[in-house]
């Protein structure tokens, strides 16, 4: 099989039938910002501006690379991003001035 | 496992540490979503109140009821999120509740190997395993081996049934009830229903003096 073909075939979150090593029995405690994220997909939900089902489009858009180096609540902001800008509630260039003065009063210089 | 494996490796988060990229990127659009009011803060508040009172007690409870009262039993495999409605723990996700009867012919256990559909609402939030690649990859492949590195090994007369949530469709795992429990009052039944034997990776828990078999 051409070795790109599995791109075309599999979804980055797709992941039935893969080989995979053990389970290993991992849990965290939720960071209180991970639970606002969680918060804000369900209040998102409710107001009917962003459904599970689009969310779940949202994180597989993100690509294999990014699926793979963020963690799960960085994936579904990044991914709450990119939807809100499609749908025009909210522009880049509000959010990055918006980081920049939450980053600011928190003593960052910038949001790196 | 290298694709999610750093899902559990957060660290709780200190008061005086300053918020990382991501954490700023969520206080941000929440402000930005808030000024626009395209929702109010108090929204985001209750809705943070609303999802800490979802744990599996509220799963555990179901089951119990559903092992005592045959006739709740019956409307809650018939339609399980009108069931659950009844006991008054309402649904904040437009999804649908499929509850999956273990017998002594049929096991049952639940996996997204899409993303993380869970029954949020009467499970809380799942477990990191529960997310990442091990178990989503390979409980549709090789469940009995998945379930045994629970310590749950199926009989190979049991047939196991692995059910792949959706984002509308979700599913809760009724376990058997245990021997020996016939005087068990509903509470003490909840008690040995935890939140793994609700994904179908362990079976109900044995009442305690019978533990030694």
């Amino acid at each position: 099989m051409t070795p790109t073909a599995s791109l075309v075939k599999r979804l980055p979150t797709e992941m039935g039938g893969l080989d995979a090593g053990p389970v290993q029995r991992a849990e965290h405690e939720y960071a209180p910002w991970e639970k606002r994220c969680h918060a804000l997909a369900n209040v998102l939900d409710i107001h009917k501006i962003v459904n599970t089902e689009e969310k779940r489009r949202g994180i597989a858009a993100l690509g294999s690379e990014m699926v793979a180096q963020l963690s799960y609540y960085e994936r579904w902001i990044v991914a709450f991003a990119n939807i809100l800008f499609q749908k025009e509630i909210l522009t880049p260039e509000e959010l990055a001035k918006k980081m920049n003065e939450v980053a600011a009063r928190h003593g960052h210089g910038a949001a790196a | 496992m290298s694709s999610q494996a750093h899902d559990h490796v957060h660290l709780p988060d200190a008061s005086d540490a300053l918020p990382g990229y991501y954490e700023i990127m969520e206080t941000a659009i929440r402000e930005l979503l808030v000024d626009k009011k395209v929702f109010d803060a108090g929204e985001i508040r209750q809705m943070l109140e609303v999802m800490d009172t979802r744990t599996p007690a509220l799963g555990s409870r179901i089951v119990a009821r559903a092992w005592v009262d045959p006739a709740f039993r019956a409307r809650l495999l018939a339609n399980g999120r009108a069931a659950v409605e009844e006991l008054g723990i309402d649904f904040f996700e437009n999804t649908q509740l499929i509850v999956l009867e273990n017998t002594d012919k049929v096991h049952n256990v639940v996996v997204c190997t899409l993303c993380s559909c869970y029954p949020r609402e009467i499970l809380g939030l799942p477990p990191d395993w529960y997310k990442l690649k091990p178990y989503r990859a390979r409980t549709v492949k090789e469940p009995r081996a998945v379930l045994a590195e629970f310590g749950t090994v199926i009989p190979d007369d049991v047939e196991i049934r692995v059910s792949d949530s959706t984002s509308m469709i979700r599913y809760l795992v009724l376990p058997q009830r245990p021997e020996g429990t016939q005087n068990f009052t509903e509470e003490q039944l909840a008690a040995l229903v935890t939140r793994d034997a609700m994904i179908g990776v362990v079976r109900a828990s044995a009442p305690a003096k019978e533990k030694s078999r």
